[in-house]
């Protein structure tokens, strides 16, 4: 039985035209910021071990990765993410480059999202890692970067700033199980406060489980601060506090200040974070479009510790952002169409070629007759036809009269 | 400026949802007249009402496609994943259970048990933490019935009063969790409209706090 031989699996699409315009634009909009800032493009393959999506630090859900195997028999993943095959590339074929390592990448992920949901499986993504460098230079670098590339393709957006910290400092002080407290970071990473709130309910109540509570509530502007600063008295997550304090002041002298939020309950999706995180998000979409921040520990899980930063956008959002702006990816029509008479197929191919490096759009007529050519002509709005014979012609369309 | 849209759970909770807005000073004749409309503008329009089934509710909030949404606790537990729960409204309350035969044990003895429901993630979330064997049946109304042919062991279900379980002669065996109506907010919305989304919030905490 062919059941399935007209359709695309759900979550992927047949990109078409303009669609592709779109795509592309968003891609080679973006990665020119990152290019003009001296990162280097890298590419990692399609398929990879599922080993290297499965570590201590950076474990990608296994219900999220699509599964196949090798000829071996070895478990292998479509690509999940891009951080972490970037990670790999660094910690391994770049291991004796001076730091700092700046790369960058435009290429798919692939995630299996519950059916029916309308998500996507298959994600564009661009983004960069600044690998070996960290403190305030390095993050604001990264942030920046963000900001410029969200900027050449959208006027409004919002930067909201957080701080993987948090959470763990308060976890740290929780007095239940490993397993507990993973339930309560991937509550507060999905959002998913009803889940937080029963698990909460569940422990012992203590300062520490209100202020878990409070976490996800925390976010705004400079008035978050404030308010923050008792539930993280005496505890790591008062340093953390301070430096996401710098960094917030130091991007509001770059954006303008509603521009910019703090959420001190934003965990990103994938666990490597831990230091800065932050997101941006677009009107016209319900999700983030951008997350990002500060993963310090991953690459000691290639055996080559360094702290790194980085950011991934979701370039096919944003190009449906761009389409449903109504900017214009219509391919032009060619300007012409040459036509051979029989025994003159070859001078036609040369004059395409003519017309192409003399920088018009030109097509090469596959049809046995004029009329056919012309009528081809009319229905695809190319404007001229070029006839090709004993003594070449060049005929406006509109002016063509049927013999 | 788009209106903030709001989707409400049709039904009782889109009635005790207008009753607060009204007490808050919005408009609400269009809703109150609304036919067979779908979407409805309250106050100065700078609110538009979706009417939707209670997962739709939050099928549209997660793709922001709505800002806000209100919807019970039960449906959240069942179906909710990436959103933000911004305020317990206190009405549409009642509470999930397990209930069965009454007199029956149902946590007595080595035999696998059947539960029967319509929220199979709620029944199973509730169960994996007692290290019983269960298989679940999803059902899709009149659970009651479940036991009393035979088909289950028990049933995890809403309750409100347990009249209709006491004329089947049915009875709690156990509560799960009290459930009551809900505003949550997608999570993009809160972050893009966050005074407008605030401001709403606010005056509805305000008076719920007054009404208490």
């Amino acid at each position: 039985m062919k059941a399935y031989y007209k359709i695309t699996p759900e979550g992927t699409r047949d990109y078409l035209f303009e669609e592709t315009g779109a795509i592309n634009d968003v891609t080679s909009i973006t990665t020119s910021v990152y290019r003009s800032k001296g990162y280097h493009e890298v590419k990692t393959p399609f398929l990879e071990f599922f080993d290297e999506f499965n570590m201590n630090t950076g474990a990608i859900p296994q219900e999220q990765m699509f599964k196949l195997t090798d000829n071996k028999g070895r478990l292998m993943v479509l690509r999940p993410d891009s951080t972490l095959p970037l990670a790999r590339v660094a910690a391994t074929r770049l291991q004796n480059k001076t730091l700092p390592i700046r790369l960058f990448y435009s290429q798919t992920v692939y995630r299996s999202n519950p059916s029916l949901t309308g998500r996507r499986n298959e994600i564009s993504q661009t983004g960069i890692e600044l690998l070996g460098a960290s403190g305030k230079r390095a993050d604001l670098e990264v942030i920046v970067t963000a900001v410029e590339a969200l900027q050449k393709i959208v006027k409004d957006f919002r930067i909201e700033l957080g701080h993987a910290g948090f959470f763990n400092s308060l976890a740290n002080k929780l007095s239940c199980s490993e397993e507990i407290k993973e339930q309560i970071r991937d509550s507060i990473q999905s959002k998913n406060y009803s889940q937080l709130g029963t698990i909460l309910d569940s422990l012992e109540p203590s300062e520490t489980v209100e202020a878990i509570r409070k976490l996800p509530r925390l976010f705004g502007g400079e008035e978050v601060l404030a308010q923050a600063a008792p539930l993280f008295k005496n505890t790591e997550g008062e340093e953390d506090l301070k430096y996401l304090s710098e960094i917030y002041h130091s991007l509001s002298k770059l954006m303008m200040g509603d521009k910019l939020i703090m959420d001190l309950g934003l965990v990103q999706r994938i666990d490597y974070y831990s230091g800065i995180v932050f997101s941006a998000y677009v009107e016209g979409s319900g999700d983030a479009v951008l997350t990002g921040g500060r993963y310090d520990n991953l690459l000691s899980e290639f055996d080559a510790p360094m702290p790194a930063a980085g950011f991934a956008l979701n370039a096919d959002v944003l190009a449906d952002i761009m389409l449903d702006s109504g900017k214009s990816f219509d391919e032009k029509p060619a300007d012409i169409i040459v036509h051979a008479d029989e025994g003159y197929e070859m001078d036609a191919i040369n004059q395409c070629r003519f017309y192409s490096l003399s920088g018009f759009k030109c097509e090469n007529s596959v049809f046995t007759s004029r009329e056919e050519a012309v009528k081809y002509a009319r229905e695809n709005g190319i404007k001229q036809i070029c006839l090709m014979n004993d003594s070449p012609e060049t005929i406006d369309i509109e002016t063509w009269e049927n013999e | 400026m788009k209106p903030l849209r709001i989707a409400l759970t049709k039904g009782r909770l889109e009635k005790d949802t207008i009753n607060l807005l009204e007490k808050i000073g919005y408009d609400c004749t269009a809703v109150r007249n609304k036919g067979r409309k779908l979407i409805l503008p309250i106050g100065d329009g700078e609110i538009e009402v979706v009417l939707a089934k209670a997962a739709d509710v939050i099928t549209y909030v997660e793709h922001g496609v709505c800002d806000l949404g209100v919807v019970g606790k039960d449906t959240i537990l069942e179906n909710g994943t990436s959103f933000y729960e911004l305020l317990d409204l206190g009405f549409g309350k009642c509470r999930f259970a397990v209930a069965g035969k009454a007199g029956y044990n149902l946590y007595d003895g080595f035999k696998a048990k059947t539960i029967a429901t319509k929220y199979p993630n709620v029944a199973r979330r509730h169960f994996e933490n007692k290290a019983m064997d269960i298989r679940f049946i999803k059902i899709e109304g009149s659970v009651e019935l479940a036991p009393l042919l035979g088909l289950a062991d028990a049933i995890v279900d809403i309750v409100e009063t347990g009249s209709t379980l006491r004329e089947n002669g049915l009875e709690v065996y156990e509560d799960v969790v009290p459930i009551s109506a809900r505003l949550i907010a997608n999570n993009a919305s809160l972050k893009l409209r966050k005074h407008e989304i605030e401001h709403l919030v606010d005056r509805m905490e305000d008076y719920l706090k007054e009404t208490e």
